[in-house]
């Protein structure tokens, strides 16, 4: 906690939306995450990145609601001004709040329609009873028309979703997002699979989204991250390593030793 | 050296009870007493039919013979043992011969006594404590002049328990005092009953503080102490036993399971598949060697390997034709094998009938070790012998060898292991053979401590799986300590709660566990969401 | 305006309800010989399908469309039938072999007094509430502590079964206060009406029949709703479902306590028309097999659960009839052919077949064209 506060800017006058301080995480001995503070803007788009295990997959999931961290604190800082403390609470009630997640591998709902995808992810009419006397409004269809157009998949409106490709399975992940209309979007890997061109229709995507959101991106594909990258922070076993522009993240000797330190062995190995 | 003699003994016996039981009666005396040092059972057995009329004698003209009618129906010489055919003639000029009364008072007491002088260490054992039971005075002798000759401490000790015992009734002032003392300090438990008989005799008799009451209290006290430890320890070692009966047969469907996704319902049917190809091979033997031949005690190494073999060669064939369609899809491999399973079922029921089939246990695997008054019997031990060595050839398996390290890359990423050259098709195979192997090796220990018929696996199954989801799928070191946990628990909770709600109570318990540990006790992470 | 779809689909629900009536219409005005006869004991024998069919139904419900293969199903059926089973034991009154108003196996086992939980049942309303939440609360608590703690998939199977075993070891217990091995039989009357006239089995098999086109309307009021497609969705993805805010452990939960009551009932059906209910009902090869009638029918169908459980059962009297060692062969060797072959089902052949023929079709005339 005292080490928290250390690094804690002063988020009472600055507008932030989420704030993780002080979070450890350990499966069975192995620290995925130490110590780790993270600190996001609101309507700011901050790219992750890192080597592999370290731990961006399970800082996620702690923010999601779906890895119960051992010690420290997240806090969603509601538009209301209320402070929300997320560590115990489930997914669903995390997700409720206004925190859309999209995972690497797209997951959507393969037999039902694009549309049906789109209506299942509207932000209201999810308890047992709503849904049992749910009848779709036209502002409903209206919102589903909108995401349908932003990605781009309006043409497939009525197919299975399970015949989609798999670069529109993600684009259709992320429109079910928008279809939530969150507060936070935690997106990971979204142009893993995807070609160029579609890539950087998702970077344009993602870059459109900022100041009406706020954005987590964690990512590889360091092109990628080079076209919507803002503010960068580099996680390294599960300790944020640096954070900065991405041009001055990627001349941090630091960095580079975490990068090319590994790449180095491992073309020794090789 | 000693079975030599054994034999010498036992001719001499058959010759002694021959002259007996014609010699005059001045001269059977002297004989009796000749035949008191035998200690060949033999004695018992032709006493019985003189008794009730089974020795006849033969006078013909190369003398009188003396013949024993016995059960199966044919002569045998008393004095050999030989068995005679006997002309029609022959058969009707027999006379019965009878025993007096007093040989038959004085032949009692040594035919009573015999077992104390049995080679076997068992028998005078319990002859020592039977006669020790039996509190009769005319026993007390016999008992306390073994005492001197006696060789072996283990019947040391039960003949002064049974004489202790018996002197609770029939000694007089200290030596009850004394008896009571001593079977204290032996915890006896046959003595309890004995105690509180002593106990109301003295109250009855208006001693109610006396000092051997005061004794008593506090030896059934000590007793009683003695008998929850054993008891404790018994459901220990149950509990022991039946774990590693589940561990044999859940290491398959853990292996099975975490390795391909399949959860294979008729792995209960390679279990009896075991116990089936056990039967066979007993039955093989008994046919070729007979059941008594000392070949047959090998019948049971035979079918260890063999089940093993038969079962992982049926597995083989299962997978190649149907298992091979269902990887990663456990559903459908629920569905699919429990069809299999029906079918097998049926099959042992047209093959083997629906009845159990008997198999016995070989020789070695009967009787108990004794461990300070707590038996525990050769066939459990052996149990735990398996499951040890069935933990240490699939940790061998698995670490040592290149299969080994196919199935765990496998395991760990089929894709990867796929790309990377490891023939992904052969190695399934092999390790869908390998658990159904296992199975049927689980069959053919189980064949030692319960029945064998079509559905001896079933039995066993619902438990399996409990110990798989308990020990987190495909870890063999979980599924280990599952087995022995839920072994123990079921046999800690059956005294008390008796074997039905035993088993309803473990389940809930597991339940529980879950509420817990949902990914049992060593969940693995993995990183795709929908998994 | 009603689509094409939802005119098929009235004009099928109208058909099946029509034949379904004509057996007890064939057995109270059809002739009494010839190829039209229909007797007392066959209504009741497919009055025993139409509850299996039911049965097949709410685990499809399951199974079909919620992706949670529920090997317990038997369970919930046996438990309605046992609680139909209370009211019709206690009906017998004094009829029994010892002429006494407690049920005979309670007289034989030497009970003075009826049970307390036996008494409510005296009261048909009560019972008929009882046979459909009594299992509708056994899978609220299990599904309770399954869901919360993220049992799914296979272990969610396992685990059922393993209920079922339990609870069926503790039925088979005498001191149980259910009759143990032996369970209940004898029955007399129900709500007054002897069980052996014609009208009574005609009634009974008429209730199944509604029940089954109840459960069928349910199953199609919630396939049409939200609540349908976020069943299907927790079906091909769970934790996309759970991270849109939906909790799918109530969703779960609620699908899984409906389908208990739904087995319930049919269950409490089956005990009059089949006279008697044992604890073999509730054995796990039981469930199993239930699992293989949606299977054969097709799962996640509507009507696939109704024609496999009808079909199964027509074949499984007939094998054991002609060929009593081979019903667990072939029945078995069903099982395998379906999942490997066929895995969608009658319904799904007939579906692939129908499509395959309207492509032909579309070619030959765009051939012509």
């Amino acid at each position: 906690m005292t080490t928290a506060h250390h690094h804690d800017p002063l988020y009472k006058d600055t507008p932030l939306i989420l704030s993780v301080s002080g979070v450890n995480k350990a499966f069975d001995g192995f620290k995925a995450i130490n110590d780790l503070n993270f600190y996001l803007e609101e309507g700011e788009l901050r790219t992750i990145i890192g080597p592999n295990g370290a731990g961006k997959s399970t800082f996620m999931d702690i923010i999601t609601g779906r890895t119960v961290p051992d010690s420290g604190t997240v806090t969603f800082h509601g538009k209301d001004g209320h402070d929300i403390n997320l560590a115990k609470m489930r997914e669903f009630e995390i997700n409720r709040l206004g925190i859309g997640r999209k995972f690497q591998t797209p997951s959507v709902y393969k037999s039902h329609t694009v549309y049906d995808n789109l209506v299942l992810s509207l932000n209201h009419a999810r308890g047992v009873f709503k849904t049992l006397f749910y009848r779709e409004s036209a502002e409903d269809k209206e919102r589903i028309m909108e995401v349908l157009k932003t990605i781009r998949l309006e043409a497939r409106v009525n197919d299975l979703a399970g015949m989609l490709s798999h670069g529109q399975k993600q684009w259709l992940e992320i429109g079910m997002l928008l279809a939530q209309d969150p507060s936070i979007l935690l997106i990971d890997e979204p142009a893993a699979g995807m070609s160029d061109e579609e890539t950087e229709r998702t970077g344009e995507l993602l870059l459109s989204l900022e100041k009406k959101h706020s954005l987590i991106v964690i990512e590889h594909d360091m092109e990628f991250i080079r076209q919507i990258a803002r503010k960068v922070t580099v996680l390294h076993q599960g300790h944020v390593l640096k954070e900065g522009t991405f041009d001055k993240v990627k001349s941090d000797p630091g960095v580079i030793e975490v990068y090319l330190g590994r790449q180095g062995k491992k073309s020794e190995t090789n | 050296m000693l079975l030599s003699s054994a034999i010498l003994e036992a001719r001499s016996a058959r010759v002694i009870l021959s002259d007996l039981i014609l010699a005059e009666e001045e001269t059977q005396a002297a004989l009796l007493e000749e035949l008191a040092e035998s200690g060949d059972q033999v004695i018992a057995e032709i006493y019985e039919a003189w008794r009730s009329g089974g020795v006849y004698t033969l006078s013909d003209d190369s003398g009188t013979r003396l013949l024993l009618f016995n059960e199966a129906q044919e002569w045998t010489l008393v004095a050999t043992g030989e068995v005679v055919s006997l002309s029609e003639a022959e058969a009707s000029a027999v006379e019965k011969e009878r025993a007096s009364r007093a040989v038959r008072k004085l032949m009692k007491s040594i035919v009573d006594t015999l077992g104390l002088k049995s080679v076997d260490e068992r028998v005078r054992i319990d002859a020592a404590l039977k006669l020790g039971l039996s509190q009769k005075p005319e026993y007390i002798e016999p008992l306390k002049a073994r005492l001197e000759t006696e060789p072996s401490k283990n019947v040391l000790k039960s003949i002064r328990e049974a004489l202790a015992i018996s002197l609770l009734v029939n000694g007089e002032g200290d030596e009850v005092f004394g008896a009571v003392k001593e079977l204290t300090s032996m915890k006896s438990i046959a003595a309890r009953g004995f105690l509180e008989k002593l106990i109301r005799a003295e109250e009855k008799a208006g001693r109610l503080g006396s000092e051997v009451v005061a004794a008593s209290s506090n030896a059934l006290l000590v007793i009683e102490e003695h008998i929850n430890m054993l008891e404790f320890f018994g459901s220990f070692f149950r509990g022991f036993s039946t774990g590693s009966v589940l561990l044999i047969v859940s290491f398959g469907l853990a292996i099975t399971f975490g390795l391909m996704g399949i959860i294979n319902m008729a792995h209960g049917e390679f279990v009896a598949i075991g116990g089936y190809v056990t039967f066979m091979v007993q039955t093989f033997f008994i046919n070729t060697w007979g059941l008594s031949s000392s070949a047959f005690g090998w019948y049971f190494v035979v079918s260890l390997p063999l089940s093993f073999l038969v079962a992982a060669g049926i597995g083989l064939l299962l997978e190649k034709s149907i298992i091979r369609f269902l990887y990663r899809r456990p559903l459908e491999s629920l569905l699919c094998t429990w069809g299999i399973s029906m079918i097998m079922q049926q099959c042992f029921r047209l093959i083997f009938g629906a009845a159990n089939v008997q198999v016995n246990n070989p020789t070695w695997l009967m009787g108990s070790l004794n461990f300070g008054g707590f038996n525990m019997s050769y066939t459990r031990l052996f149990i735990m012998f398996i499951a040890l060595v069935v933990v240490i050839m699939t940790w061998l398996l698995l670490r040592k060898t290149n299969l080994g390290l196919h199935i765990r890359a496998v395991m760990q990423n089929r894709g990867m292991a796929s790309s990377l050259g490891i023939p992904v098709a052969r190695v399934n195979s092999m390790t869908f053979a390998l658990g159904c192997g296992l199975a049927a090796l689980g069959g053919s220990v189980l064949s030692q401590i319960g029945n064998v018929g079509p559905l001896m696996g079933q039995a066993y199954i619902v438990d399996s799986f409990m110990v798989v989801v308990i020990g987190s799928v495909g870890n063999l070191l979980g599924a280990g300590l599952s087995a022995m946990g839920i072994g123990l628990v079921d046999q800690l909770l059956q005294p008390s709660l008796g074997p039905v709600m035993g088993k309803i109570t473990v389940f809930f318990v597991i339940i529980l566990f879950l509420q817990w540990r949902p990914g049992g006790l060593f969940p693995s992470r993995s990183r795709s969401l929908d998994d | 305006m009603l689509s094409t779809e939802n005119k098929k689909e009235i004009g099928i629900f109208c058909i099946v309800t029509g034949l379904l009536m004509l057996i007890p219409m064939l057995n109270a005005w059809g002739p009494e010989t010839g190829t039209l006869a229909v007797s007392s004991f066959q209504v009741s024998l497919w009055g025993k399908y139409l509850t299996y069919a039911i049965l097949a139904m709410s685990l499809n419900l399951l199974w079909g469309y919620t992706g949670l293969l529920c090997l317990c199903q038997s369970l919930f059926f046996a438990l309605g039938a046992y609680m139909m089973g209370m009211y019709l034991m206690l009906m017998i009154g004094d009829r029994g072999a010892y002429g006494s108003m407690l049920p005979d196996f309670m007289v034989f086992l030497g009970y003075q007094d009826l049970p307390i939980h036996w008494k409510p049942f005296y009261s048909f309303w009560f019972t008929a509430g009882a046979v459909m939440w009594v299992p509708g609360l056994v899978a609220l608590i299990f599904g309770f502590l399954a869901f919360r703690s993220r049992i799914k998939g296979v272990y969610f199977s396992i685990l059922t079964q393993a209920l079922t075993y339990a609870c069926c070891l503790l039925f088979f217990r005498n001191d149980f206060t259910f009759g143990g091995n032996n369970g209940f039989t004898d029955f007399k009357d129900i709500l007054g009406h002897s069980l052996n006239d014609p009208s009574t089995t005609r009634w009974l098999y008429i209730s199944s029949v509604l029940l089954l086109l109840a459960t069928y309307l349910i199953t199609s009021g919630l396939l049409a709703s939200k609540f349908g497609k976020v069943q299907q969705a927790i079906r091909d993805s769970e934790n996309r479902v759970l991270f849109s805010g939906y909790s799918t452990t109530s969703f779960k939960l609620v699908i899984f306590g409906l389908s208990a009551m739904i087995a319930g009932a049919a269950g409490a059906l089956y005990v009059p028309q089949v006279g008697g209910i044992n604890p073999s009902a509730m054995e796990a090869a039981k469930s199993l097999e239930v699992v293989v009638w949606v299977a054969v029918g097709g799962r996640g169908t509507k009507w696939g659960p109704v024609i496999g459980a009808i079909l199964v059962n027509l074949l499984k009297s007939f094998t054991t009839q002609a060929f009593p060692d081979y019903w667990l062969i072939i029945m078995g060797g069903l099982f395998v052919f379906v999942v490997l072959m066929m895995p969608d089902g009658i319904v799904g052949v007939y579906k692939q077949a129908k499509n395959k023929i309207a492509q032909k079709r579309s070619l030959q005339t765009e051939a012509t064209v």
